[in-house]
């Protein structure tokens, strides 16, 4: 059952990093590209990134992340998107690898970065939507939109005070 | 603290502080308690307009073009002028978190024609609808649909959905967000794809070549092209002064004493809007405390969200660029033409056509978001602008209320705009092209002028910049005003 509940939780950010991937190899498809190489190319980012993705939506439930914080993010992809990439290579090679997997490996950790950003950006976005959808049979998401919640209350109450003070 | 108005020593405090910061001839601001800052790394804010608006043609177009015709040597030029941007972005934020006005509302304290000034630019520099040519170009490549279809058809989308809304900035917040967390994911993924170690290398060392210009950028041909690029490095012309009424919008700092402007269709339901803007009292340490995080927030708005977003989209469409030359060195020849759209084009081709791994028709498709990021953004900032400085300072503007106000600027631009695009020409009559183009980098001298004077004549004292921050807003206005100048006096030509 917790499994079922930690899953749960993975589901927005395998959502992101499956539509970051195949962007690549989808739109690749309309590029002109042959559909079998266009496919592969696709599902071999997608998956990598989706797996991440979610991981990191399982353990932001479990406290190991905080809810909209960067750095542990940035690092976190910086590990986990040059991995994907050099999945994505070895699977549907397009020739990034003549450099040398260190320099290549230099340069998408670099590129992860920015990645990290957009990720979290889209994630902060989603997740507080899907953990109230999820909250009434999930103990994990229950808990994890209480903290998004302390935020919310905290700006609420920012707000109200606004009224009272304007005049 | 300057107060014309001590509140009486008595045991139970009042109700509501009668003391009052005076600050130059308008109105003074009553002093208000200041809100908690929300915690310091956060990814939502206000600053999405800003990026929206300044990630444009400066870094998807201007700075690549650059770098394949002088070298990546040249983006020393760039690290300062977004570099710079970060700063008076800081320092924007200051005026308006501390007063919850507007800077133009600021201009006007220091000195009422200054605003006016302002008021001018906006309308002679962007009522034409010029800047939608680019994305929509982007669109017609991808789809076939004739540009000014789209661009036409995006206008009235951009009205109706702004009337609409019960309250703008959180549906503008929204749309934006997502689009440009796509934007970011996607050329994050795309750079990734086409680009090498080699490349960044490049790319990131030609930052710290300080003092680098070729023979061939001091001509007359190529220097007012730097000064544009250099104008369009992050935000242009007059959004980081919108950025303050975003600022203000969402509650950042005073601004939480202010109504949020609503569309037309919800105007009845306007709260009253002060007529001036609050002041905290600085010589509480408590809300001093609060003060310092609400300085931490947006720092971390200007380093991460701003400068760090800006340089990654840049970075990676400057890569992208130099992929392109690497698979099709006819690309050269068609960037250093002054044709955006062949240019654009080109390097798409170049893209698509090195096999799986490369995506022309992304390329393309970012050039359109990013068109229609900058549209969304701009038109609505315009309107909450001009509806600004018209509500607090045109005798009669306030019986009709902010909201309706906002909404003729809005629709006066659009009807403007789409008769200009079916009978006139979109980036201005060719005439006073130029005068435009100076206005514009004209302006962003002036704001840093402008931000000098009011911060450190508006502010009470303890909230004031530092001297460092005073240095570097200086040097932007030596830098803008200095290069235009010398443009046109040097050259005879102002802006490229």
């Amino acid at each position: 059952m917790t499994g079922r509940h930690s899953l749960e939780l993975a589901l927005p950010g395998a959502s992101i990093g499956a539509v970051a991937g195949a962007m690549a190899g989808g739109l690749t498809l309309l590029a002109g590209q042959p559909t079998g190489m266009a496919g592969l190319a696709a599902l071999a980012l997608a998956a990598p990134l989706a797996l991440f993705g979610g991981l990191y939506g399982m353990l932001l439930g479990h406290g190991v992340f905080r809810p909209g914080t960067f750095g542990p993010v940035g690092l976190y992809w910086m590990a986990a998107f040059p991995v994907s990439r050099l999945a994505q290579e070895l699977l549907a090679p397009t020739g990034a690898l003549v450099e040398g997997v260190p320099a290549f490996l230099a340069y998408q950790a670099m590129i992860a970065l920015g990645f990290g950003i957009g990720f979290l950006w889209m994630h902060e976005r989603l997740m507080p939507h899907w953990l109230v959808r999820r909250a009434d049979g999930n103990p994990l998401a229950r808990e994890l939109l209480g903290t998004y919640l302390r935020f919310a209350e905290m700006m609420r109450t920012r707000k109200s005070a606004r009224k009272g003070a304007r005049r | 603290m300057d107060t014309s108005n001590t509140p009486p020593a008595t045991a139970t405090p009042p109700v509501e502080d009668q003391r009052v910061w005076k600050a130059g001839r308008l109105e003074p601001m009553p002093i208000r308690k200041l809100p908690d800052a929300p915690p310091s790394v956060h990814l939502i804010g206000p600053t999405v307009f800003l990026v929206a608006l300044g990630v444009g043609m400066g870094e998807s177009y201007m700075w690549p073009r650059l770098v394949l015709l002088f070298g990546p040597e040249i983006r020393w030029l760039f690290l300062i002028g977004v570099t710079l941007q970060a700063v008076v972005m800081l320092e924007m934020a200051r005026y308006a978190m501390a007063t919850g006005e507007s800077i133009f509302s600021g201009a006007a304290r220091v000195f009422k024609p200054l605003m006016w000034f302002f008021f001018i630019v906006a309308i002679a520099v962007y009522i034409w609808p010029g800047h939608l040519s680019a994305g929509a170009a982007a669109f017609e490549e991808i789809t076939g649909i004739p540009w000014v279809v789209t661009a036409v058809a995006g206008l009235i989308l951009v009205g109706v959905i702004f009337t609409l809304a019960k309250v703008i900035y959180n549906l503008l917040e929204n749309v934006l967000s997502l689009l440009i967390g796509a934007l970011v994911l996607g050329t994050a993924v795309v750079a990734a794809m086409v680009g090498t170690w080699g490349d960044v290398v490049t790319t990131i060392s030609g930052m710290f070549s300080f003092g680098y210009l070729p023979a061939e950028a001091m001509t007359a041909a190529w220097f007012p092209v730097i000064v544009g690029a250099c104008a369009f490095a992050g935000p242009s012309g007059m959004q980081q002064m919108w950025y303050t009424l975003h600022l203000r919008d969402s509650g950042a700092g005073m601004g939480v004493h202010q109504p949020k402007i609503r569309g037309l269709r919800h105007a009845g339901e306007e709260e009253e809007v002060p007529n001036r803007g609050f002041m905290f009292d600085t010589s509480d340490p408590a809300e001093m405390a609060k003060w310092k995080g609400w300085r931490r927030w947006v720092t971390f708005d200007a380093l991460l969200l701003f400068w760090g977003i800006t340089m990654l989209v840049t970075i990676s469409f400057t890569v992208i660029a130099q992929s392109a030359v690497r698979i099709d060195p006819a690309v050269r020849t068609a960037i250093q033409g002054d044709d955006r759209e062949v240019a654009l084009t080109a390097m798409s081709n170049a893209v698509s056509a090195a096999g799986s791994s490369v995506l022309g028709v992304v390329f393309l498709g970012f050039i359109a978001l990013i068109g229609l990021n900058a549209t969304l953004g701009l038109f609505d900032s315009f309107s909450r602008g001009q509806a600004d400085m018209t509500f607090h300072f045109v005798p009669g503007a306030k019986k009709l209320g902010m909201s309706k106000l906002y909404a003729i600027f809005l629709w006066g631009v659009i009807i403007f705009g789409i008769l200009i695009l079916l009978f006139g020409p979109a980036e201005g009559p060719s005439g006073i092209l130029d005068t435009l183009a100076f206005l514009s980098t004209f302006a962003m001298g002036a704001y840093c002028v402008t931000l000098l004077l009011v911060n450190n004549r508006m502010l009470p004292k303890p909230i004031r910049p530092k001297w460092w921050s005073n240095a570097i807003i200086g040097f932007g206005a030596l830098f803008y005003l200095g290069m235009l100048f010398y443009s046109l006096f040097a050259y005879g030509v102002v802006v490229g």
